[in-house]
Order: C-alpha cells, then sequence, then structure tokens
C-alpha cells in the first residue's frame, strides 16, 4: 500500500466517523431525543478516533497516528458496552429509538469494535510507512478534515445548549440554554 | 459543561493535529483521553442491574 491510497483510506476513514456523528445529530434534531452524559462520552470518542486520520493525512502514516485512534476505540468501545449492561436486563426499554433494531450505544459499541479491526487490518500494511516524497493530503482528504472538525465544533454549541454551564441531566429532556424563565 | 468542554478539547485537539506542531498534537490528545476517561468514572456510579 501506497501513502498516497493510505491517505485516502484515511480520508474515507473521516468521512465514515463524520457519517456517524451527522446521523446522531439527525437522531437528536429529528426525533427530539437529547443525548445522555454516556451518550455525549461515545460521540467524543468518535471525534477522537479522527485525530489519527488527520495526522496521518497531514504528517503521513506513522504506526503512533493509528495508536492514536486505536486508543479512542477502545475507550469509546468500554463506555458503550457500559451503557449496553446497563440496559441488558429483560423488559428494559432502554434509552431512546432504537434505529434498525439497536439503540445508538449497541450501534456505537459495533462502530468502535469494527473501527478496532480496521485499525489493526491496516497497520498491515508496511509500504505505506516508506516516505516516497509525495505530498500525502489531497483535496479530498482536506475537505474530509474540515468537515470532521466542523461537525465536531457544532456538538460544541449544541452541548453547551444541552448541559448549559452546569452538570448535564442524567436523562435530559430539554435544551438547559433554550428554557425561558418562568 | 464537563462535556461541552471535552467537545472543545477535541476540537482543539484537531485543529492543531491540522495546524500545529505533531507533538503538541499528540501531547493534546494524551490529556483530553484522560479527561474524558476521568469524567466517565466520574459518572458511572449507576449500579450495573446484573445477577448471574
Amino acid at each position: 500500500m501506497t501513502r498516497s491510497l493510505a491517505s485516502i483510506l484515511n480520508a474515507l476513514g473521516l468521512c465514515a466517523i463524520a457519517l456517524v456523528l451527522a446521523v446522531a445529530f439527525a437522531a437528536q434534531l429529528l426525533l427530539d431525543e437529547l443525548p445522555c452524559p454516556l451518550c455525549l462520552l461515545q460521540r467524543i470518542q468518535f471525534a477522537m478516533l479522527a485525530v489519527g486520520p488527520i495526522l496521518n493525512v497531514r504528517f503521513g502514516p506513522r504506526p503512533s497516528h493509528y495508536a492514536v485512534s486505536l486508543f479512542a476505540a477502545i475507550a469509546g468501545a468500554a463506555f458503550a458496552a457500559r451503557q449496553v449492561l446497563l440496559h441488558i436486563m429483560p423488559g428494559d426499554p432502554g434509552y431512546g429509538s432504537a434505529l434498525l433494531g439497536y439503540h445508538y450505544y449497541s450501534w456505537a459499541f459495533i462502530g468502535f469494535a469494527v473501527a478496532i479491526l480496521a485499525l489493526a487490518a491496516i497497520l498491515l500494511f508496511d509500504g505505506q510507512f516508506r516516505d516516497d516524497g509525495k505530498q500525502p493530503a489531497g483535496a479530498f482528504a482536506r475537505a474530509a478534515v474540515w468537515l470532521m472538525i466542523a461537525l465536531t465544533a457544532l456538538n460544541v454549541v449544541s452541548t453547551l445548549l444541552e448541559c448549559g454551564f452546569g452538570a448535564c441531566p442524567d436523562n435530559p429532556l430539554a435544551y438547559e440554554l433554550l428554557k425561558r424563565a418562568p | 459543561m464537563e462535556f461541552t468542554a471535552l467537545f472543545l478539547a477535541v476540537t482543539v485537539v484537531m485543529v492543531v493535529a491540522w495546524w500545529g506542531t505533531r507533538t503538541l498534537a499528540l501531547a493534546l490528545f494524551a490529556a483530553t483521553l484522560l479527561a474524558s476517561i476521568a469524567t466517565y468514572l466520574h459518572h458511572a456510579s449507576d449500579v450495573l442491574k446484573l445477577s448471574f
């Protein structure tokens, strides 16, 4: 695998992470379901998963950049597993709506597990780590990076509106900063 | 508030990874990861209703 191909694959990875955050945003806005604290932590780990590909696009692929994403994916999988276990008892309706039969945290666990497998698979290709002197970042990769940064910045605004300046409620029902004073 | 701060921190890490130095980006990433794990441990106080 060449550095250029690895850069394209990293940009595609960024698009996949952006899609996950966009779907979560769509569920939040269209279904009016606010993310709980654990849900927010999983979103944060998805965003952190993107730091490795951004470094790969900017500086070229390095094993340490993939390690960065592995740390985020393992932490995210642990957070998602915790929430799955919280709702695993028979009769528990779970938190929020199900999407294609699974709740968001179940999909998140699957997503992090897939990310760990994908990272292990791409690390098998040593050819990407040999410097061929080419500029790794193309226009598509640069656009993917900026899409990811924009989506994460949108989450800053959304979370501030939801939680306000205090502790975020365990079961948020309304945006704290949009509540009208009585 | 802590989640807003974490999202802001990740945004800063991304911007540094794209524009700044690699070392600073990796250091900020490590700090943000530790902060998110600390936030998780702070919130993971609900008892798991499991029985085996």
